[in-house]
């Protein structure tokens, strides 16, 4: 790629870099939909945090088709896939110090996630 | 603990640091006028103003808060704020039954298009090790105390979503334009940490 | 990598530090290497998943110790090295020549 030169900073700043692709990858989950988190432990790049790892969550919104993290830092391609936004009950994360009525969000790559 | 100072720098920083420019830019790989422009961008142009801005017009235009939590990406273009680290957001808002609040675990993820660059403390261990685990003692540490009737939700952003919060609009700012209410939104309340103050409280 | 950045729900770093009116850098080299990381990065060289896990395998002493664009100083270091836009020697050696030009 080109050097980067003011003249070309104004577009790199206001126009970005999006991860998201328009690829026609099915959805394998809908909102609603109850997962659980894969327990996994890749010794390279992954955006799934420990401490959602086996916890059980429900799909809250689909936000479209993504370029996978896990595999891009690998430089092992896109493997674009669908990244949804999951509630998980502070109950579940963290027992009985987690408030009943509060909630984490996160957005997990499709392949973080198996039906419950 | 000096686990989160944000710059001791280590005696031969600047030093490093020039070095690298100075190499970068021998080989051609840099050139040091857009480093300017960068760091320009960001120091100036870049920064919680915009997503005040975004913030005020939700609270004055309900046509654009609708728009605004349907696509947040697209509505906040409408007022010119687009780019890196703001490809894609997403705006939640906050009510009296509900406090929405911003962390990324893992990084610093951080919605760079409508805030600017993250503070320190976002980026620090304690917070990022904290909002998710205890919100509402955060919250509280930040001086806000919520009910326990309020629901509180953390936004993890670990991924290419990023997240900016529509803070209640306070008391007493009925008949406010657009920019006298822009002026009283604060980052923290667009990160979830704080409420925005009222006129009252904002003078005083 | 189960690595030191993965700190949701840890406990015992105390309390938030914040900084009143704090400034987008505090020192200019801060904005310095912020820029220079995009710039560099621009190159195509990388992407930003792989800066982000070059950065989750630093030492986990130093991620916990040094400031934030400290880390960012190593790890354009370490990228740069490891993807072949200078060698360890050639920044040792500018290094070494800096100083001396500042003494003098």
């Amino acid at each position: 790629m080109p050097v980067l030169t003011a003249a070309m900073v104004p577009l790199l700043v206001t126009k970005g870099r999006s991860a998201r692709r328009d690829d026609a990858v099915p959805a394998r989950f809908k909102p609603g939909d109850q997962i659980v988190a894969k327990v996994m432990s890749p010794l390279t790049h992954t955006r799934l945090p420990r401490y959602v790892r086996g916890r059980r969550g429900v799909i809250e919104r689909d936000h479209g088709v993504f370029v996978f993290p896990d595999t891009n830092a690998l430089f092992a391609g896109p493997h674009p896939q669908h990244v949804y936004n999951v509630r998980f009950s502070a109950r579940e994360l963290w027992g009985p110090e987690g408030a009943a009525t509060d909630a984490i969000y996160i957005d997990l790559w499709d392949s973080y996630l198996d039906r419950a | 603990m000096s686990n989160h100072k944000h710059s001791a720098p280590l005696s031969d920083m600047v030093l490093r640091v020039k070095a690298l420019e100075s190499l970068l830019v021998e080989k051609g790989l840099v050139d040091p006028a857009a480093v300017d422009a960068l760091v320009e961008a960001y120091e100036t142009k870049i920064g919680p103003r915009n997503g005040a801005k975004v913030v005020a017009r939700a609270w004055t235009d309900p046509a654009f808060k609708a728009r605004l939590l349907k696509d947040g990406t697209a509505a906040i273009a409408e007022l010119g704020f687009t780019g890196l680290q703001g490809e894609d957001i997403l705006v939640v808002e906050n009510t009296p039954n509900l406090h929405n609040l911003v962390v990324c675990t893992l990084c610093s993820c951080y919605p760079w298009s409508v805030l600017g660059l993250p503070p320190t403390w976002y980026k620090s261990p304690p917070y990022r090790a904290r909002a998710v685990r205890d919100p509402r003692g955060v919250l509280r540490e930040f001086g806000v105390e919520l009910g326990a009737d309020v629901e509180v939700r953390v936004w993890d952003s670990t991924a290419e979503l990023r997240y900016i919060v529509l803070p209640e609009r306070p008391a007493g700012s009925e008949g406010l334009s657009e920019d006298t209410l822009a002026a009283l939104v604060t980052r923290d309340a667009m990160i979830g940490v704080a409420k925005v103050p009222t006129p009252r409280e904002r003078v005083a | 990598m189960n690595g030191i950045h993965d700190m949701g729900g840890m406990d015992g770093f105390g309390p938030i530090e914040r900084e009143a009116d704090e400034p987008v850098f505090h020192e200019p080299w801060e904005g310095r290497i912020f820029a220079l990381n995009m710039a560099a990065g621009a190159l195509g060289k990388w992407n930003l998943d792989r800066a982000r896990y070059m950065r989750e395998q630093s030492d986990p002493v130093e991620y916990l110790t040094l400031g934030y664009y400290e880390g960012w100083v190593l790890r354009l270091e370490a990228m740069g090295v490891e993807f072949g836009l200078f060698t360890r020697e050639e920044l040792e050696r500018k290094r070494t020549a800096l100083a001396a030009a500042e003494k003098s």
